[in-house]
């Protein structure tokens, strides 16, 4: 579904990644972690279509068409959806309508007619269930004043009403308490299918206790240094990154 | 012959055929003051971003009739909704396009010369009493060659039902059009009203036109005041606008600047009284080499009054905004909550924004706040809005939408609201 070769990207002429290789099939959830700086991020934001990052090299191949070359509006369209580490408040634009609009550009986009209103109400209410969202969110501005784990919250309900086919989590269990990280990573979870796959990024590994991966990659200086089973997360939270650094400076 | 020599030739002829009453003693002084100052010029500092030249040095005429070809004044968006109009073609009052629908007839909705005589009592105690003539040129103007305007009173306790729309039309169809309209609104104790003033204009000439509209607020009462102006891009539009009010009166203000190569906006309150509520916001879209220029100006004179500004800028090519907004806290005004606020946002990079809010305190316990932004569409809820499909023009509309909200809510007639959104989704 997504091959991600020798991947290199920079911002403000800062190289941060540096030939970044990942192959994600259908339905498996990877997790990405890495020290501060590895360019965790970046990767979210290349592959999301963000414009003041510069791809200087390699390829993004998803679904059999070339990533990089789409708008960020069709690269959702096509599937991919990006949770946001700091999900945007909008003032004077309702979750509703805003919603609203994004399912019927996807519906348009797939040659399909706007959803009946109905339907749509319906369909809102189903997938907040998901995340257990409260109802009142919905009328007001998008994400203005609402907590960090309602935001949090508000990024997976509006996954399950846009069902992806390439999810990535980009820090989705920061500044999230316990309870929130819970109600969030089950609604992860719920949304979990054979046909969707997940990238989860993340710099400690408890949300991984939760969103249990198939895959752990380890990234660092801009590549994927070490790659693992669920298993590497428990190792990385016990011993740190120091000795995976070690490792990779060794090796050079 | 320019805008200048027409104004003596005008005049002249005015005085040839005038009645020597008071009234043309007035316009006399005002002629008189007029010419002693003249148009202003960019060296004055009110004028500094806003050069009246091509109007100056134009050539108007200072006709009342309107042209052969273009008098659809039916398509106006006012024209639906059910309301009291006023309607005035280039200045001069049209009877048979106006409507009168307010069931008491102790309420006066009529035209300035008909209220001057028939009227003439309420006429003499408020015309001309507020809006200074002194050193305001452009009113001295006004009043020296006055058109016509909308004349209204609302007596002690009484409320108009429906909106009172005074609809101006500027038809330069078939020539240079120049109109001075001039307007009276007397509002008495514990009175409301809800008043719209829309400026369309019509035919593709240049046209000029300069308002003076007076409105005094008796105590305890509400005024809902709407201005609306949708010229084209060879109108010229200068307007000067004054609330007088006493204790206990609320206003809501909102100015709408959605066309017009020219439009200066003069907004000024004059709180008289105490416990004084005022509310004033504006929004304007602003786009090829327009400009746009407010300048408004609260006077809190007395105690434990508020007063809230909002005023707002999408701008688009190479038009230009001028924003200097005024608070002035008289001594005596203890207790004054004031705000204000300017915010823009740029479409394009040679847009520009002149901004100058200000603040004159001579009390010493009071709240006031202000400030001004001037910015673009900021990317990150753009790219957040795009990150969910919704594609880049769309997002845009969204964002802009959003911005104008905090104006448009404040709008109480669905009409304005509708014409606010259809407006945007046609320009942006």
């Amino acid at each position: 579904m997504l091959s991600i070769k020798n991947l290199q990207a920079e911002i403000d002429g800062k190289k941060i990644l540096n030939g970044l290789d990942l192959e994600i099939k259908a339905g498996e959830v990877h997790a990405i972690m890495g020290p501060n700086g590895a360019g965790k991020s970046t990767l979210s934001a290349v592959l999301a279509g963000r414009a003041d990052y510069i791809v200087t090299g390699g390829s993004v191949t998803y679904k059999g068409k070339n990533l990089l070359e789409m708008a960020p509006e069709d690269r959702a369209r096509e599937g991919v959806f990006l949770a946001f580490q700091y999900p945007v408040e909008i003032p004077g634009v309702s979750t509703t309508n805003f919603l609203k609009t994004a399912v019927n550009e996807k519906r348009k986009y797939n040659g399909l007619e706007p959803m009946e209103a109905t339907t749509f109400l319906k369909m809102m209410r189903e997938k907040m269930e998901v995340v257990e969202m409260d109802k009142s969110l919905t009328s007001r501005s998008l994400n203005e004043g609402f907590s960090g784990g309602e935001k949090k919250r508000n990024e997976v309900f509006q996954m399950a009403m846009l069902e992806p086919t390439l999810a990535i989590l980009d820090e989705t269990d920061s500044g999230l308490d316990i309870d929130a990280l819970r109600l969030v990573s089950d609604g992860v979870n719920k949304l979990r299918n054979e046909e969707r796959s997940f990238i989860v990024i993340t710099h400690y590994q408890r949300l991984l206790d939760y969103i249990v991966p198939d895959f752990v990659h380890v990234l660092y200086k801009g590549r994927i240094v070490k790659s693992g089973d669920a298993s590497l997360a428990k190792e990385l939270e016990s011993k740190g990154y120091d000795w995976i650094k070690q490792e990779v400076e060794a090796t050079i | 012959m320019t805008l200048t020599e027409r104004i003596q030739t005008d005049f002249k002829l005015y005085a040839t055929q005038a009645e020597k009453d008071s009234f043309f003693e007035q316009r006399q002084q005002a002629f008189e003051t007029f010419e002693k100052l003249g148009f202003p010029t960019t060296h004055n500092e009110e004028w500094k971003y806003t050069n009246m030249k091509a109007i100056t040095a134009g050539a108007f005429e200072n006709t009342c009739i309107p042209s052969t070809k273009n008098n659809n004044y039916q398509a106006s968006v006012f024209s639906g909704i059910k309301a009291n109009h006023l309607v005035f073609v280039n200045g001069s009052f049209n009877k048979d396009l106006s409507v009168f629908i307010e069931p008491d007839s102790a309420i006066i909705i009529t035209n300035i010369a008909a209220a001057r005589k028939q009227h003439a009592d309420l006429f003499n105690k408020h015309f001309g009493k507020y809006a200074h003539t002194e050193t305001v040129a452009l009113n001295a103007l006004n009043l020296a060659l006055l058109s016509d305007g909308a004349f209204v009173y609302i007596p002690a306790g009484k409320k108009l039902q429906d909106p009172l729309v005074i609809l101006n039309f500027i038809d330069s169809g078939d020539l240079n059009v120049w109109v001075q309209p001039r307007n009276l609104i007397i509002v008495d104790k514990g009175a409301d009203i809800t008043l719209v003033e829309s400026y369309e204009s019509r035919g593709e000439h240049p046209s000029y036109i300069n308002v003076v509209s007076e409105i005094f607020v008796d105590e305890n009462a509400h005024v809902e005041h709407y201005k609306v102006q949708q010229q084209t891009n060879e109108s010229y539009h200068t307007n000067y606008t004054q609330f007088f009010q006493q204790s206990n009166t609320s206003i809501n203000q909102v100015t709408l600047t959605l066309d017009g190569k020219m439009v200066r906006n003069n907004l000024h309150f004059y709180m008289n009284g105490t416990n004084c509520n005022d509310l004033l916001y504006g929004l304007h879209i602003s786009e090829k080499q327009n400009l746009v220029d407010n300048h408004t100006r609260v006077d809190h004179a007395q105690p434990n009054c508020f007063s809230d500004e909002k005023y707002k800028g999408i701008l688009k090519d190479q038009s230009v905004a001028v924003f200097n907004g005024k608070i002035m806290v008289h001594q005596d005004a203890q207790k004054t909550n004031a705000y204000q606020r300017n915010q823009n946002i740029l479409l394009s990079d040679e847009a520009s924004v002149y901004t100058k809010p200000q603040l004159e305190i001579f009390a010493d316990d009071v709240k006031c706040t202000h400030g001004a932004t001037i910015g673009q569409l900021d990317e990150e809820p753009m790219f957040y809005l795009r990150s969910r499909g919704i594609p880049e023009n769309e997002a845009r509309k969204m964002l802009l939408n959003a911005f104008a909200d905090e104006i448009s809510e404040r709008i109480k007639i669905p009409e304005l609201v509708t014409l606010l959104e259809n407006e945007i989704e046609k320009k942006l």
